[in-house]
């Protein structure tokens, strides 16, 4: 797993935008942080802080305004299929059938018919879709689109999974069913080895639930960069754990939700 | 895999069969319009207002071949020939105007300065009746049918070329992204993006066009032409023959309500996946 040609290295990136108004905004500031392979990332942060920016400079979809980013020991220029993305919204094509989303990208590349749909099905029966796999995605909820998308994704291989804030706009059972879902699939990788999953979030109880590192942002600049050593997968019940309490504790601080005068629980 | 399975029934697809079909309804308008027409009609003199079952008849003698028309010089005496014509030439700038109007509504959506060059002229062209242009065509093409396709062409590139536009501006840009991460190239995001979620509108835009393009057809006949319905209009017109007239348009109104049709049936057979109905629950 300690293989560094493999991970994800970001050196000194920053981003800005000039806004209609002429204003310049610095959406992502000078951020050097190495992404081992394998690892689940979380990235927590407010709104506006500059997560999408830096998940889209990653996918390829955006340029840097200056700084590299390394993926899989080659510069990332454009996005391809080895990263693959869950946008914020909703982006399962209408036009197709839920099991032609599903083997869209294979299909793509050039994988044959038969071992496409092999695939597809397969992680259509992971996330729980099976009896929809003919239906238009018109006919699905929302969070069963989201369940397509994460099926997309896997089916197509991407060694490096994005995941922008998939399950905000669910409710509480739906969300933490999804995040069963997303942990089962990413802890037995193909080939016994686990992709590379950067999850981003404003919910710092999803980032505890699942990851293993959670990067903390705020305008623009990386904060504070927390291991949680907690063996997955994780449940709701053991956000009460100290470890967790603890993290927790330091996030919300970070979000300035704890005033720095207040007691620590715990100790 | 069975269908029967599917969270959600298909709405939107038992509108559009109820739309089809006549309801009760609209067969009492219709009953309605028939009644009062045969009272005004035994009021009236024929050579004003004929009877409606006349009308139906005269259709009915003169759809195969019309010996009063071949008095008249006409190329295609009967009313099946005309019709014929008239429908070719619509189907013709149908295809030519559709040819020319999508891809230039596609690429001016996202070519900023090929849009900038072209919105004004079609702009233009749109704002002013387009009856205006066919004594030019007149005089330019003769009265062939080089002259009524062309003017009908003309309608038809205004009104598929904004509906292309503004399905091309519609597509979330999510979508060619999402493709682009999962590796489509740049033809397939065009072939598998861009055609099928435009479709929809540009669809609508050849319905809207289709319907306006009959009667536009039709009056460019009567302005100067030599075959074709409104040819046959002309001259009964200047033989006072009001039943004959009634004939004529009546088989123009049943055709271009069946083509209608026919297009809103092929139209919703191609978009069965847009959403007519939203979706509840999780
Ligand atoms: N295309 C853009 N043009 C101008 N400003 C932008 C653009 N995209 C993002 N920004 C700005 O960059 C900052 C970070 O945005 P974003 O990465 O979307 O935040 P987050 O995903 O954390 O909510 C915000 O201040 C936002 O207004
Ligand atoms: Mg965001």
């Amino acid at each position: 797993m300690a293989n560094a040609v493999q991970d994800i290295q970001i050196r000194h990136l920053s981003r800005r935008f000039t806004r209609a108004d002429g204003q310049t905004v610095t959406a992502l500031d000078d951020l050097s942080v190495t992404i081992k392979a394998g690892e689940f990332v979380c990235l927590v942060g407010p709104s506006g802080c500059g997560k999408t920016t830096l998940l889209q400079m990653l996918a390829g979809l955006l340029r840097q305004s200056s700084g590299e980013i390394e993926a899989q020991g080659k510069p990332v220029l454009r996005p391809g299929p080895e990263r693959g993305v869950v946008f914020q919204k909703d982006s399962v094509f209408p036009w197709m059938r839920v099991i032609d989303n599903v083997e869209y990208g294979l299909k793509c590349r050039g994988v044959s018919k038969g071992e496409r749909r092999e695939r597809a099905l397969h992680y259509l029966e992971r996330v729980g879709l099976m009896q929809v796999a003919q239906a238009w995605p018109k006919e699905l909820s929302g969070g069963m689109l989201k369940r397509v998308a994460i099926a997309t994704v896997f089916a197509n291989g991407a060694e490096i999974l994005m995941l922008d804030e998939p399950f905000g706009a669910l409710d509480y059972v739906t969300r933490h069913q999804l995040h069963d879902v997303l942990l089962d699939l990413w802890l037995d990788g193909e080939g016994g080895r686990r992709r590379t999953v950067i999850f981003v979030t404003h919910d710092v109880d999803e980032a505890l639930i699942l990851a293993d590192r959670i990067l903390v942002f705020h305008s623009g600049r990386m904060v504070e960069d927390l291991a949680v050593t907690l063996p997955k997968p994780r449940s709701a019940d053991d956000l009460v754990l100290p470890e967790l309490v603890n993290h927790r504790h330091r996030l919300l601080q970070h979000m300035g939700l704890i005033r720095p005068a207040a007691a620590k629980p715990g100790q | 895999m069975s269908l029967t399975t599917m969270p959600v029934r298909d709405g939107g697809a038992r509108r559009v069969t109820r739309a089809l079909r006549f309801d009760p309804m609209a067969w009492l308008g219709i009953l309605l319009l028939l009644l009062v027409w045969e009272l005004a009609a035994c009021l009236l003199p024929p050579a004003i207002l004929p009877a409606p079952l006349g009308v139906v008849r005269r259709l009915c003698s003169e759809f195969l071949s019309a010996p009063d028309l071949s008095y008249f010089g006409l190329a295609n005496a009967s009313l099946l020939g005309s019709m014929t014509y008239t429908a070719e030439n619509v189907l013709l700038a149908m295809i030519v105007g559709a040819a020319f109007a999508i891809p230039l509504g596609l690429v001016t959506a996202r070519q900023e300065l090929i849009r900038a060059v072209i919105d004004p002229v079609m702009m233009t062209v749109g704002t002013v009746p387009i009856l205006i242009l066919a004594p030019f065509l007149l005089i330019w093409f003769g009265v062939g049918r080089a002259s009524a396709v062309l003017l009908v062409t003309f309608y038809v590139i205004v009104v598929v070329y904004v509906a292309a536009q503004r399905a091309a501006e519609n597509i979330a840009p999510v979508f060619e992204d999402y493709a682009a991460t999962l590796g489509a190239s740049p033809r397939a995001v065009l072939r598998d993006i861009l055609i099928p979620a435009t479709i929809p509108e540009i669809l609508g835009g050849l319905r809207i066009a289709l319907a306006g393009a009959w009667g536009l057809e039709a009056v460019s006949e009567l302005l100067g032409a030599q075959q074709g319905i409104g040819k046959i209009i002309e001259v009964l017109a200047g033989a006072t023959d009001a039943q004959g007239i009634m004939a004529a348009l009546l088989l123009l109104g049943l055709v271009a309500t069946v083509c209608d049709g026919c297009a809103a049936w092929a139209i919703h057979r191609l978009t069965r996946w847009k959403s007519s109905t939203p979706v509840a629950g999780a």
